[in-house]
């Protein structure tokens, strides 16, 4: 009689299992959410950065004058070597890993913004000095998004070489034509690389998602 | 107040002393501490010091001293001389905001001479600000507010505070008139993180909410959507479009929307469901609306995931549904002009124009047509709303149909009286009387009414049937009666219904029904019922309708038909349970554990294992998991058998052992084709002496065991026999069998035996052990082995099924074994003579003896 009730407690046992799995705190994870989140919210960010600047941008341009803002302009890129190239070749791209992918966009940024800042200080009218102060702000939220993915991803951030620092020197040799065309060519750098990052924050975002469910699965396999 | 007033009055001049004049004039003394704030509800001590000159001119010391309060003196016994120059006074409670407290000295002739005075201020610290939120109105700053939390009667102020991971804000600090808000300075950048607290400070304290970390895109308010328009369909009345634009914000985040519509005047607002408008768009198709109806909309957004704030209400618009056809027919009325001439007369049709919502648009006109008896219609198209027309004096049936720009109304159909039209009226037969009021803009709804000059029986009675018939009930139900048979109004029913032998029962049914149950039969019994209709003046009854009540109710067989086959398959499932759990025990009395011989081995097979009583457990079915036990096991049962002469038996199995290998292969191949290799192999190596480990084994156990030990001699046989249930339940018969084979009678009691034990695998072993101790034992007893063997195989067969399924083992395991010596082949060829033979089971054991060589012996 003992055998019986010991295989009916066991039955209760299993059927108490059973009931008791989705309760199982493997299978409901909800502790720390990794990555993905602020790959998410970087990405976001970037987008509405790229949407920010294009008005911005048109602002800047009608402010420079003609013909900076005529559609079909696109001078030579001159002088603007000291910015970072957001065009880079497509297989380059993808093989380019996550380490390096963050680390650009975050050194590029950082570049850009200090330049951005230069342009702050010139432009003329209080409302474009206002906007783009905002811009600038905004960039510098996307600078500290940046970071805190690669904090999160365990990477270190780059550190800015001695020397290497960029500085807005409006040269003397510069023309006020040739500044104008600096700028023209930051705000156009700065689109690219707007672009791009919403690509690279896209790739992260799906590459950062199939691990996430694999996760998730094993931990279930494990609970069971 | 008067005392305030003094008071003001006298503290105006002590600051006057004090503040302007202080230089010219040396105050007395002073208090400390000059200016103090004091948590309300707490203590506080205040200490007056007089200057030595003063003390000196007035010729008073600290003893001296008087403290006044708002114009009241304080007892002394608050007060605290220190020295001679100082005495502290001590407040407990302080409940006042703003007090003055006087220091003043009692000089000559008890005059009081005020020395200093301060304004004790008190309040409360600040609470920690609770509730603090934020909102991003759409194209402005970030404001956040907050609960302050209890009033604190002194002069706080807010900061908020605000800091990116990275970086920080400017503090945000409280204007005096807002002090529950702030608005940053910044625009707030979204899809960054931020952390903001508030910190509240006065001369109390100061403390620090909680923080708060959230995305300002979470925070946003849009702005309404605006340029809310809307349009009808001429395809449907029923829909209106509305089309908007969308807030900046859609080009940042995703949205949702809330519509609201009323009709025009209504006040209530109607909602369109929210899941319909959860995505971000810039327009909606609202349905279900009226036609021709003007109705207002409005609309607002919000982030789609519901975080945030919903904007504020757009400007509401405004939209009328496209026509419908109208929905109802005018009703209409005629007026005949009494003055008529020629066989003509005047009549006048007259209508009241639809309500709104019943001409679903613009009435552009009205269709009237006449149509005499049995004659061509006339048809006519009106826009006002009466017409006169000349009709002769024959009956007219008129229509009116009201037209708008989708179509027309159904008609509605007045029958306009011949002119010479006189009532009369017959009996039974009924009447309805229709009066229709008219007013003087038309006529109004009309009313009608039944009735009967004189009411007759019903000329027939209503037919009766069964619409469902129950183990005990019978639903019955049957068609109102036609009005030309009804002859009057049907009042109620009678329904008669009996059984073939029974009393009729009656039931009265109220006319309005056509349907009743009758419960309380009998089942499975045939029911007459018939029905009589009644009016006022009598009744008729129906035709006659037949049932039989059914056995069973419907679904009874079912509900005791699966009980049983629940409780069956229950009962069963215990059962396997038990047997389930009981295995063992029931193994162990019709399905023993037997060892197999295949699996057994030597090394325990030793004179001082102790005898095997349980054969049943599995551990030792598991240890004997040698193959060479198997031949031993015959060998000993030789041993046991030959233990009246000793020797005698060595020599016999010495002559033997050319023979032995077939001896053993027997035993193997009885058992299993591959467990023989061993025997085989010693019995080639080595005729004489058997140097083969089993061989040896096996014949120091014979002796050891039999000279120390008969009873144990016994015992080893059992368990070379392998035979668990002989172990315990047959040894001594195995005993007395073992000595009438000796004796060679005993046939009877060995076939109880086996009967016995015949649902066991084991039993040929255990025959061919006997059988091979018999062969053993006096060789030229052959023929009584061969009468056993006959009796043995016709047991045997009775449960040849087990000794199949070995064959079938034996065969298998052979078909993998190596056995490529001679012998081993030769075993092959055996047992595959033994598969093929049909009595196989039974001469599994007979072929042992063949096998063994004894035969040809």
């Amino acid at each position: 009689m003992d055998m019986s009730w010991d295989s009916w407690g066991m039955l209760a046992c299993l059927c108490t299992v059973l009931w008791h799995l989705p309760a199982v705190p493997a299978l409901n994870r909800t502790g720390d959410p990794g990555p993905g989140p602020s790959i998410q919210k970087t990405y976001d960010l970037t987008r509405y950065l790229e949407h920010q600047l294009r008005s911005l941008a048109g602002t800047y341009l009608n402010y420079l004058g003609p013909p900076f803002n005529e559609p079909d302009f696109n001078p030579p890129r001159l002088g603007a070597d000291t910015l970072p190239r957001a065009t880079v070749n497509l297989e380059v791209w993808r093989s380019l890993n996550d380490k390096l992918r963050l680390t650009q966009n975050y050194e590029a940024y950082s570049h850009l913004l200090c330049y951005l800042r230069g342009l702050n200080r010139q432009a003329a009218t209080a409302e474009l000095r206002r906007s783009l102060a905002h811009f600038c702000t905004s960039l510098q939220g996307l600078l500290g998004s940046i970071a805190g993915v690669m904090a999160t991803l365990g990477y270190p951030l780059p550190q800015p070489l001695p020397g290497t620092e960029p500085t807005w020197t409006p040269g003397p040799a510069h023309s006020d034509f040739l500044q104008k065309m600096d700028d023209f060519w930051l705000l156009k750098e700065l689109q690219t690389w707007l672009w791009r990052s919403a690509k690279d924050f896209n790739r992260l975002k799906k590459k950062m998602q199939p691990p996430a469910a694999a996760v998730t699965l094993h931990l279930e396999a494990h609970g069971f | 107040m008067s005392v305030l007033q003094s008071w003001l009055v006298q503290a105006l001049f002590i600051f006057l002393i004090t503040g302007s004049i202080g230089e010219l004039i040396d105050p007395c003394g002073h208090i400390s501490p000059e200016s103090p704030v004091v948590q309300l509800g707490s203590n506080f001590t205040a200490v007056c010091v007089l200057k030595e000159d003063c003390m000196d001119y007035y010729h008073v010391n600290a003893n001296f001293i008087v403290w006044k309060i708002s114009h009241f003196t304080i007892p002394k016994e608050q007060y605290t001389i220190i020295n001679k120059t100082a005495a502290s006074v001590t407040l407990t409670d302080v409940a006042s905001l703003n007090t003055q407290l006087i220091c003043n000295i009692l000089t000559f002739g008890q005059l009081e001479q005020n020395v200093y005075g301060i304004t004790l201020i008190s309040g409360l610290p600040p609470e920690k600000p609770k509730n603090l939120n934020c909102i991003v109105n759409e194209g402005r700053k970030m404001k956040c507010y907050w609960d302050p939390g209890r009033e604190t009667y002194l002069e706080t102020n807010f900061t908020l505070k605000s800091e990116w991971a990275t970086e920080k804000f400017a503090d945000c600090k409280t204007k005096r008139d807002t002090p529950t808000s702030c608005t940053v300075d910044y625009s707030p950048v979204y899809f960054v993180n931020m952390e903001v607290w508030v910190e509240a400070e006065n001369a109390l304290g100061k403390v620090t909410s909680d923080h708060i970390n959230f995305d300002p895109v979470d925070k946003v308010k849009p702005n309404a959507p605006h340029n809310l328009s809307v349009s009808n369909s001429e395809e449907l009345s029923s829909i209106l479009k509305l089309t908007w634009i969308n807030s900046n914000m859609k080009n940042v985040i995703r949205l949702k929307y809330d519509i609201q519509y009323r009709t025009k005047g209504a006040s209530t607002w109607s909602q369109i469901p929210p899941e319909d408008t959860a995505s971000t768009r810039s327009s909606f198709t609202v349905q279900d609306l009226k036609p021709f109806t003007e109705y207002v909309f409005r609309i607002r957004c919000m982030k789609e995931d519901g975080k945030g704030f919903w904007s504020d209400w757009s400007e509401e618009a405004s939209g009328i549904t496209y026509e419908d056809r109208p929905s109802k027919a005018p009703s209409f009325w005629y007026k005949i002009d009494p003055s008529h001439t020629h066989g003509y007369r005047s009549v006048q049709l007259m209508w009241k124009t639809l309500p709104p919502f019943e001409a679903n648009g613009k009435i552009l006109g009205y269709e009237v047509t006449l149509t005499r008896w049995k004659s061509r219609l006339q048809n006519y198209t009106v826009n006002d709303s009466k017409l006169t027309v000349n009709l002769t004096n024959d009956r007219y049936i008129a229509t009116l149909t009201a037209r708008n720009a989708v179509g027309r109304s159904d008609a509605s159909v007045l029958t306009i009286p011949a002119c010479d039209f006189q009532g009369y009226l017959a009996e039974s037969k009924c009447y309805l009387i229709t009066v229709t009021p008219v007013y003087a803009d038309g006529p109004g709804s009309p009313e009608s009414v039944k009735a009967y000059l004189k009411q007759a029986p019903p000329s027939k009675g209503p037919t009766v049937r069964t619409k469902k018939v129950g183990k005990n009930e019978a639903v019955l139900e049957w068609d109102q009666l036609p009005v030309d048979v009804q002859n009057g109004f049907i009042r109620n029913y009678t329904i008669f219904y009996r059984t073939n032998i029974g009393n009729e029962t009656a039931v009265n049914v109220d006319s309005s029904h056509t349907e009743y149950t009758l419960s309380s039969l009998t089942s499975d019994t045939l029911y007459m019922v018939r029905m009589a209709a009644y009016t006022d003046e009598g009744g008729k009854d129906g035709p006659e309708f037949t049932f039989t009540t059914p056995k069973f109710a419907q679904g009874e067989i079912e509900a005791i038909v699966v009980p049983v086959c629940l409780a069956f398959l229950l009962t069963t499932l215990l059962g396997v349970l038990f047997c389930f759990n009981k295995r063992d025990l029931i193994k162990k009395h019709i399905w023993p554990n037997v060892p197999d011989p295949s699996k057994s081995h030597i090394a325990q097979w030793s004179p001082h294992t102790p005898p095997r009583h349980n054969f049943n457990s599995k551990d030792q079915m598991y240890s004997d998991g040698n193959f060479t036990d198997v031949s031993v096991v015959e060998i000993e049962a030789n041993d046991k058998k030959a233990f009246p002469e000793d020797l005698k038996t060595l020599e016999l199995f010495k002559k033997e052992k050319v023979s032995t290998e077939g001896h053993s292969s027997g035993i193997g191949g009885s058992s299993c084709m591959s467990s023989s290799r061993p025997s085989i192999s010693s019995s080639d190596e080595n005729e004489s002496a058997q140097n083969t480990s089993s061989t040896v084994q096996y014949s120091t156990v014979v002796h050891s065991g039999y000279r120390h030990q008969v009873p144990s001699v016994q015992v080893f046989s059992r368990s070379e026999s392998t035979q668990p249930l002989l172990d315990s339940e047959e040894r001594p018969e195995d005993l007395q069998l073992v000595d009438n084979v000796d004796g060679s009678d005993g046939i009877l009691p060995r076939q109880q035996y086996f009967k016995q034990n015949c649902s066991q695998h084991e039993t040929s072993q255990d025959i061919s052990h006997f059988e091979r101790s018999n062969q053993v034992s006096s060789v030229n007893e052959e023929d009584f082995v061969r009468l056993k063997q006959q009796q043995i195989s016709g047991i045997s067969q009775s449960c040849g099924s087990g000794q199949m399924k070995m064959f079938q083992e034996v065969s298998a395991a052979d078909a993998f074994g190596p056995g490529t010596e001679g012998q081993g082949e030769r075993f092959k060829t055996a047992g595959m003579e033994a598969v093929l033979d049909e009595g196989m089971p039974k001469s599994y054991l007979p072929q042992t003896v063949r096998q063994g060589g004894y035969m040809p012996q």
